[in-house]
């Protein structure tokens, strides 16, 4: 069985983002960027598969500038077998992403593919959903297990209500939650080993698709700064404030 | 002439800073110890998996086949995390040393330390007292006149304290009739090789915690307010990390030269003592600086500080302290057959 996970290059999560001066977008000089760890998660996944004779082949994709390569080296250091970049030039949306995801799916026929539920950069949590629709596939979001048995596979979804569970025929999607596994630090030898690894590198013209956009960015600034809360002396004060001050009880 | 390390080498340095920031937590090294050996094996156990404990093992043996230059950067790291585990002289020191003497030797131990199953102690007369040696499976000890590697029936160890809680220190007494390994002007000249390794060890672990201090320094500054601001904003506070950025920076050529010098197989000794003196003074001044800025809150048990600040002492006192690099940077500038000047400087 084929297994394709996509990776998403986005700012390290314990980097502190900042919006640039002029508000046009978030400040990237200088700033550390990695696998979005819910990507990581997912090729986590893909790999212990592999490890359990589940899969055959892990193949790697991440759409985005000859950047990208080195999260898909990464994810090839953590255990995938192969890379493939789909080379675009500055922000894609979720949309054209999921098209060209298709158009690898297209080309790879894979048996699973496993996204990461969002990116921590736009928080969007469309793209596995919307490849889901455009290819035709089962899909099974925010899963915290994952058990592929014959030509299905079992997904645990987190819910808001607790957990579900939900059979899928395969060939599906899944879109991981934080939960499912811990993902491995790629030890050096691997990392030397990655180097090696084959990573093709297509146009989204060769996917057949036309990148446009539909959405307009139009400013980025900081949250409001938090103000400092204060101290009540009785509950019936606390009482009073809820119900006069911030008139939500 | 480029200078800069290679992109290889700063993706290790990069792989390996994720992976002790986020495992060698300084709540993990208080756990350590705390513990009744003052190890954690699993986190040996980890190193291995991750490579590092093969990292200058020839690849014939099992393990990377890297050198001084490459392990230089990822030993800075082991100083920024303050890894009690002696990973630092297993790989600078121990499998050097043991690649050296070759033949059955190197073929019987390398390959175990590769795969973490065998942890090396090393120890010289120097320093006097050996770290690590009852937690190992085997001890590399150098005298001028004789190295030895001894198994744990071979020495008897008595336990040290250290001002670094980290270190586990002992006094070795070789049991009679252990030959050495090595004697005469072989012994001579690896017990030179392990105190340079073992020196170059220290200065780029200072490196790393003199980085450390300051990182836990500024971020405190950048928090604790006092006059309505963050005292991070007075000058007077400012200006007590701006000197120790800048003594760290200038310490970091030396430590690579002398790293170089190993790796080149090229006369190491006085590169290797000016790297020592300059990055452990500048992992001193940082110590006494943060403390400063933390208002002497920072000498206490409470606060993480002290970790870095102890290891950065115990550094500055291994393989040969102020006094003996010195003595070697002024026998080498007083010789009579020193070349010296700009014209010489890469020669």
């Amino acid at each position: 069985m084929k297994v394709l996970v996509a990776v998403k290059r986005v700012v390290d999560y314990n980097v502190k983002v900042r919006a640039k001066a002029d508000g046009s977008d978030v400040d990237l000089n200088n700033v550390k960027m990695a696998i979005n760890p819910f990507c990581e998660i997912a090729v986590e996944e893909a790999v212990r598969l592999k490890e359990a004779g589940v899969a055959s082949e892990v193949v790697v994709v991440s759409v985005g500038e000859k950047s990208c390569q080195e999260q898909i080296r990464t994810a090839l250091a953590l255990g995938a077998d192969r890379g493939i970049q789909v080379e675009t030039e500055g922000a894609v949306e979720p949309l054209v992403v999921a098209k060209l995801l298709k158009g690898v799916v297209e080309k790879e026929q894979p048996q699973l593919v496993i996204l990461g539920k969002q990116s921590i950069d736009g928080d969007n949590n469309q793209t596995g959903q919307m490849l889901g629709a455009l290819a035709n596939m089962a899909q099974g979001t925010f899963a915290s297990e994952v058990k592929v048995d014959g030509d299905a596979v079992s997904v645990t979804r987190e819910v808001d209500g607790g957990l579900q569970t939900v059979k899928l025929k395969l060939p599906a999607i899944v879109t991981t939650d934080l939960r499912l596994n811990e993902p491995r630090y790629a030890s050096l030898p691997n990392i030397m080993k990655a180097k090696k690894k084959q990573l093709d590198v297509f146009s989204p013209a060769d996917l057949g698709v036309e990148v446009k956009s539909h959405l307009t960015q139009l400013r980025v600034e900081p949250p409001a700064e938090r103000q400092a809360g204060i101290k009540v002396a009785s509950v019936d004060e606390l009482v009073d404030k809820l119900k006069n001050e911030a008139k939500v009880i | 002439m480029d200078f800069t390390f290679s992109e290889d080498q700063l993706l290790f340095r990069d792989s390996v800073r994720d992976f002790l920031v986020n495992e060698v937590t300084p709540e993990r090294i208080r756990g350590i110890w705390e513990s009744d050996s003052g190890r954690d094996d699993g986190l040996w156990q980890q190193l291995a998996e991750m490579g590092l404990t093969g990292i200058t093992v020839a690849e014939e043996h099992g393990g990377l086949g890297m050198n001084e230059l490459d392990f230089v950067l990822l030993a800075q790291e082991c100083g920024y995390v303050a890894l009690p585990e002696p990973l630092v002289n297993t790989a600078l020191v121990a499998v050097p040393v043991i690649s050296q003497l070759g033949g059955e030797v190197a073929a019987q131990w390398l390959p175990q330390i590769a795969a973490g199953e065998t942890r090396v102690a090393v120890g010289c007369r120097e320093n006097g007292l050996a770290e690590d040696a009852a937690q190992s499976g085997l001890l590399l000890w150098a005298e001028p006149e004789a190295l030895y590697l001894l198994t744990p029936e071979q020495f008897s160890a008595r336990f040290n304290e250290s001002v670094d809680p980290s270190r586990r220190l002992y006094a070795v007494d070789i049991a009679d009739g252990v030959a050495p390994v090595a004697s005469g002007e072989q012994a001579a000249a690896l017990y030179r090789a392990v105190l340079d390794r073992g020196a170059l060890g220290a200065a780029a672990q200072a490196l790393g915690l003199a980085q450390r201090m300051i990182d836990i320094s500024v971020q405190y500054t950048g928090e604790r307010q006092q006059f309505g601001k963050v005292i991070g904003s007075f000058q007077a506070v400012k200006h007590h990390m701006a000197n120790v950025a800048v003594r760290l920076e200038y310490a970091k050529a030396p430590v690579t030269r002398a790293a170089y010098a190993l790796a080149h197989a090229e006369p190491a000794e006085v590169a290797v003592s000016h790297a020592k003196l300059v990055a452990c003074e500048a992992a001193n001044l940082a110590a006494k600086n943060s403390i400063q800025v933390h208002g002497a809150m920072g000498y206490t048990w409470e606060v993480d500080l002290h970790i870095f600040m102890k290891k950065a002492w115990a550094m500055a006192g291994t393989f040969g302290d102020t006094g003996f690099h010195k003595q070697r940077v002024a026998e080498f500038i007083f010789a009579d057959s020193v070349a010296l000047g700009a014209g010489t400087t890469f020669g």
